[in-house]
């Protein structure tokens, strides 16, 4: 059967979109301890800001990418600025800010299809110009080459940041203990503020490359997220190499999932996994 | 007037799902977003049952009950390990789990095709087809179910949900096996569910897939928070609130499918000012 080589190929693309997700996702739970479901939104609004500048203004496609992950840095830095941060200074319970997450979620997906249509738009410049190649009888676009790449890249300059640099060792001490950080002089407020940018920024990249890979829809970032807050929880969370190991995972069980059953069911299959890990293994892989 | 009598009939409906979820999130404390796939399992066994087998309206009613009952057992269960926002994100996969299901088990649901021509009920000669006596019918249920969930709030059974609410290995100590309040609840909560999807499959006469996703989760949970938390009244009026509100964006004059965008914008809006103005909502007596 040749069809082993595509399903590998495919699991390991699935795991680098979601590896991405669960990145972001991971560094705001990390410092906040809560699920930010706005990060799916986040995803999102990456994709149209894209369109935006690169199609309607016609910028040059890098310029485009780079004040598209700007704007998507922002958008999260202002929801933690405005609705967060206060919600947190009133000791408000992780619920509370669930659901408003939520409800921010709910109400920037709607601005998104009011501005944009809700109808499913490509960023590519056309089907079937993509240059392909072929890997062990397996096939796999210059697209997605670029996502595997920048997830690795994106990884890289994470762990990086956050371990070489005085930035990363304050994002580190708040995930440990918010309280003791800011008992050691730490601006614990300002830290987590650019925790939401950085964890933004790389949702809004994801958002890009998904666009270029199938194409944007106002609601493509639910079932993107809920895929990056399962690849977080069963990998560890809160913990960033969890994240990437618990995405390749779901990448990989999801593609064998559908050899035997048909595609449909992808995320009845991730959701078995997420409550199958939720009773058996609660603290994902990576935790004790 | 039918255009008044459509509004009370759908906020009829909202107001028993608002009433029935309350039970669980306000008195119990659980935050459940899968109310939408209860409601969904009570609109599916209706039509499926006055489409292919003739069975009439109320054995069709008791039929979605004992299905959500059967359930919302087993969901119960696995959810019972299960606490806080953990729990939340649990229901969130319950609901696109069941809601995949509505989506892919063709030969019983037809998919996304729907299943169109619902019969409306008749009863001693009274034919519900009229909307005024559907209407009619529908708030004798809401009644009837309002004052069954009053006499459950008011119980003492409802006393040791409370307690479970506030502080659950507390009332484990007094020797109370909280699993099976916590499942009783949300199994009751379940049924009451079915009902009111089924008086809405009879009332629109179509039922597809898209009225019971996630969204439609989300959309019940605002309704209890503005209405506020463990207080019956406050579903009744949030059920209220959120029907007519919408309805005044369709007479400043947006286009259709933007003022059905605008509504979730309304809706999320909501949600976040609530958290952080209102956390018990308008009359609540428990913050989130």
């Amino acid at each position: 059967m040749d069809i082993l080589p595509q399903l590998i190929i495919n699991s390991i693309i699935a795991g680098a979109i979601y590896t991405l997700i669960a990145l972001g996702f991971n560094l705001i739970y990390g410092a906040t301890k809560f699920f930010n479901l706005a990060h799916g939104v986040v995803v999102a609004i990456g994709g149209y800001s894209f369109f935006y500048f690169a199609k309607t203004l016609g910028l040059n496609i890098y310029v485009a990418v780079i004040i598209g992950v700007l704007l998507v840095g922002f958008v999260g830095y202002g929801l933690n600025k405005l609705v967060y941060l206060p919600l947190r200074k009133r000791k408000a319970s992780n619920m509370v800010l669930l659901v408003a997450s939520l409800g921010a979620f709910t109400a920037l997906q709607a601005i998104i299809a009011i501005l944009f249509t809700s109808q499913f738009k490509t960023l590519s410049h056309g089907v079937g110009i993509q240059r392909i190649f072929e890997f062990f009888c397996g096939v796999i676009t210059q697209t997605q080459i670029i996502i595997i790449l920048t997830a690795i890249l994106v990884m890289v300059g994470l762990v990086l940041l956050l371990y070489k640099t005085h930035l990363g060792k304050a994002v580190r001490a708040i995930s440990d203990d918010e309280e003791m950080a800011r008992i050691v002089g730490i601006n614990t407020n300002k830290v987590i503020g650019y925790t939401f940018f950085i964890g933004s920024a790389i949702a809004g990249l994801a958002g890009i490359l998904v666009g270029f890979d199938t194409g944007i829809e106002p609601t493509m970032g639910l079932s993107l997220l809920l895929k990056g807050v399962i690849a977080s929880i069963v990998g560890g969370i809160g913990n960033i190499y969890g994240g990437v190991l618990g995405a390749f995972l779901l990448g990989f069980v999801e593609n064998f999932g559908i050899w035997k059953i048909s595609g449909e069911w992808k995320d009845v299959i991730a959701f078995a996994l997420l409550i199958v890990f939720l009773i058996f293994r609660p603290k994902g892989i990576m935790n004790k | 007037m039918e255009y008044l009598i459509h509004l009370a009939i759908l906020f009829a409906i909202y107001a028993i799902l608002g009433v029935s979820l309350n039970l669980v999130v306000g008195y119990t404390g659980l935050l459940s977003v899968t109310h939408a796939a209860f409601y969904g399992i009570g609109a599916y066994a209706t039509a499926i049952l006055l489409t292919k087998t003739g069975t009439g309206f109320f054995a069709s009613i008791i039929v979605g009950m004992i299905v959500a009952i059967a359930v919302s057992f087993f969901i119960g269960i696995v959810l019972s390990k299960f606490k806080g926002d953990y729990y939340a994100l649990g229901t969130v996969g319950f609901n696109t789990i069941i809601f995949a299901i509505f989506l892919n088990l063709q030969s019983l649901t037809k998919g996304p095709l729907g299943i169109p021509g619902i019969s409306k009920p008749k009863l001693f000669g009274i034919n519900f087809a009229d909307n005024f006596n559907f209407l009619i019918l529908v708030l004798v249920f809401l009644g009837f179910i309002y004052f069954a969930s009053c006499f459950v709030a008011n119980s003492s059974f409802c006393r040791v949900l409370k307690a479970i609410r506030e502080d659950e290995e507390a009332i484990q100590v007094f020797g109370y096996n909280t699993l099976y309040f916590k499942l009783a609840i949300f199994v009751i909560s379940a049924a009451i569910a079915a009902v009111a999807g089924s008086f809405f499959a009879s009332y629109i006469t179509f039922v597809d897939p898209s009225s019971f996703r996630l969204m439609e989760s989300v959309f019940i949970l605002a309704i209890i928070i503005l209405g506020g938390l463990a207080n019956l009244r406050g579903s009744i009026l949030g059920a209220l609130c959120l029907i007519l509100l919408p309805e005044i964006l369709r007479f400043v004059g947006f286009s259709v499918d933007i003022a059905a965008q605008m509504r979730q914008v309304v809706y999320g809006v909501i949600l976040i000012l609530l958290m952080l103005y209102r956390p018990q909502g308008l009359i609540g007596e428990y913050k989130l």
